[in-house]
């Protein structure tokens, strides 16, 4: 088996430069990425994925640390000899050649057979979906084709890791879907590593086996997609996934507290005491029916005034306003109906829904 | 040109006639004259003597060319050697006093050829590069370098290195980075740079004389003397024959280049056809 191992990797950025923009610095990064894995790093612009990622590439060399694949180590080997693939924000195909020929450009520099080299890139070509086009010129395409060719590209040689730097992100939205879905099958198929940076959650989740945030230099968590939604080790990654619902109290004896709003529920499961943020996810906040249902004890029931709906994709974000914290929840468009705005609304969530980090 | 209102255009094309194409008008005619004098608007008669003089009489013209021109291209080619690698520091990195190395590089084309060309002489005459072609060559590097290295670093500034980042990372080492992805997109620049450079290198005539010191023989020390104060029938068919070896290498210059792209292309057509 060949994982790759990040061991301890870290980069200092010029403090000595006079350029006006502060000093940046990746935090010691260790990280093992399975064979086959779908990795992705998640991440704010500037969080330093683009540079983990030149890391690994070899294209930037690492302060301390080192970079090993399977029993190999790579940390001294330069990028040309490491067998990656990158794929760029840009297709960057080389406008002096066709599209075979950029193609084949890695085979080429592997020295292999000119027969071999138009056979494996015509065959690559048709994977991405571009059979025919090999004799055009990369400027007689568009931006999602020649994207496209540069996948084929990197995928031609069977390189032992991929890496993509946002390769999506200059696509428009249902082209970005579109690649999405042959990148998915692609790498499936050939069942390549891949270390995937992306600043779209969306991308990073639908892609991923694994996902690591990253914020300010920093890998803050790695996991699959469902434990680090609902298991965030802090509210950075909670907030950097999209969750509103943070509410800041304290938990002591067994209960937590936030005595600004008035909460003050039993929170046993939480394992923690002192400071603490409750963190409750959109989808966890259920309308209840005013008459019906009865208190339950694994439940907090509250009541909220309904400051806004929004219609999002298929269902309705509402904002409630309980005791002076503003809480977000998802409904569908059928719990609408019996709602508006400046309504009070019975709500309630199960106590095991609810899942607190420390302060 | 369709955009172009017709004044324009044939405003332009008086441009072009006046500054271009007329100042040979009178070269033409003084060549081809037999004692052309004030205030005669054409020449009272004609004769072929200049002309049989020029490419007959004498053989040293074939040899001046020849020399002249082997002189450019050696010294282009040295330049392009020097510029590229130049260039590319110039253009990328960060390098301390890189203002003082552009201001010595850059100084030949503001500080007048004679001022250095004292200095070289003295030294050469120790070292024996008087009287030489390569002393020529060496001494017309100065002029002509700040050209080609001007030229290429434009390509370069033109050219992220993203390009060779994806080519290492396709596997590429050092030379097939360069032979591959750099040189084709500096090849325009390059180009430019040269034609400048050959284009200077070939008018040079104080340069030349200096370091050559009459022994080594270029078209413009030929054409020297008879320009102040010899046969001005002579010096207008040198002064043609001249600019025909200019023009000349630079339509040689451009075909080369085109025949260079339209390979790449045809070459790009056969193996789809295979």
């Amino acid at each position: 088996m060949s994982e790759l191992r990040i061991v301890n990797i870290e980069k200092q950025y010029g403090s000595l430069q006079q350029t006006g923009s502060r000093a940046f610095s990746l935090k010691p990064v260790d990280l093992a990425i399975q064979e086959g894995e779908f990795f992705s790093l998640l991440g704010p612009s500037g969080c330093g994925k683009t540079t983990l990622l030149k890391l690994v590439a070899g294209l930037l060399e690492a302060d301390k640390g080192e970079l090993w694949m399977g029993d190999a180590d790579l940390t001294r080997v330069p990028p040309e000899a490491r067998k990656f693939a990158m794929v760029f924000q840009q297709p960057l195909l080389f406008p002096h050649m066709t599209v075979e020929d950029n193609v084949a450009f890695g085979l080429k520099m592997q020295k292999s057979g000119k027969k071999e080299r138009i056979e494996r890139a015509r065959n690559m070509l048709s994977r991405v979906g571009l059979e025919g086009y090999g004799r055009r010129f990369p400027n007689e395409l568009s931006g999602g084709q020649q994207q496209r060719v540069a996948l084929a590209r990197a995928l031609v040689t069977n390189p032992r890791l991929l890496l993509m730097d946002e390769p999506f992100s200059a696509l428009d939205p249902s082209l970005r879907e579109e690649m999405r879905e042959l990148l998915g099958r692609i790498q499936k198929e050939l069942r390549v590593t891949v270390v995937f940076v992306t600043h779209d959650r969306e991308e990073a989740f639908h892609l991923s086996d694994r996902i690591g945030i990253m914020s300010e230099g920093e890998l803050l968590q790695v996991g699959t997609a469902k434990e680090l939604y609902e298991q965030p080790a802090s509210t950075k990654v909670a907030s950097f996934l999209g969750m509103k619902n943070i509410i800041p109290g304290a938990i002591s004896e067994g209960r937590f507290a936030a005595t600004s709003a008035g909460v003050d529920f039993p929170a046993a499961e939480a394992g923690l005491t002192g400071p603490a943020f409750l963190i409750l996810r959109a989808e966890t906040l259920q309308l209840m029916n005013s008459n019906a249902q009865t208190v339950r004890k694994d439940r907090w029931n509250f009541e909220g005034i309904v400051q806004s709906l929004r219609f999002n994709h298929g269902f309705y974000t509402c904002k409630v306003e309980m005791g002076g914290l503003e809480l977000e929840c998802s409904l569908s468009g059928q719990q609408v109906q019996s709602i508006s705005r400046g309504q009070t609304v019975p709500l309630a969530v199960d106590l095991k829904d609810m899942y607190w980090v420390a302060q | 040109m369709k955009g172009f209102p017709r004044f324009i255009k044939a405003f332009l094309f008086l441009f072009l006639f006046v500054f271009i194409v007329f100042p040979f008008v009178p070269l033409v005619l003084s060549s081809i004259s037999y004692g052309w004098q004030w205030p005669n608007v054409l020449p009272e008669s004609f004769s072929l003597r200049a002309w049989e003089y020029v490419l007959f009489g004498s053989s040293d013209t074939l040899r001046a060319i020849g020399v002249s021109l082997s002189i450019a291209l050696i010294v282009t080619a040295v330049n392009v050697v020097l510029a590229v690698p130049a260039a590319n520091a110039l253009a990328r990195y960060q390098i301390k006093g890189k203002w003082l190395v552009e201001a010595i590089l850059f100084a030949p084309i503001v500080i007048p050829p004679f001022v250095a060309v004292m200095g070289i002489h003295l030294t050469f005459l120790r070292i024996g590069l008087t009287e030489t072609i390569l002393g020529v060559v060496l001494a017309h590097i100065s002029p002509t370098l700040p050209y080609v290295v001007r030229s290429v670093i434009i390509s370069y500034n033109t050219l992220s290195t993203d390009w060779e980042d994806q080519a290492r990372m396709l596997g590429a080492g050092a030379f097939s980075r360069f032979y591959h992805v750099v040189l084709p997109h500096l090849l325009p620049g390059i180009a430019a740079g040269a034609s400048l450079s050959i284009l200077i290198s070939l008018s040079q005539y104080l340069i030349t004389f200096i370091i050559g010191s009459g022994r080594v023989v270029t078209l413009p020390i030929l054409l020297f003397p008879f320009i102040s104060g010899g046969d001005p029938a002579i010096a207008s068919a040198y002064s043609l024959l001249f600019a025909a070896m200019a023009i000349g290498t630079l339509m040689g210059l451009d075909f080369a280049l085109k025949r260079y792209y339209r390979n790449k292309k045809t070459a790009a057509g056969k193996t789809v056809e295979e």
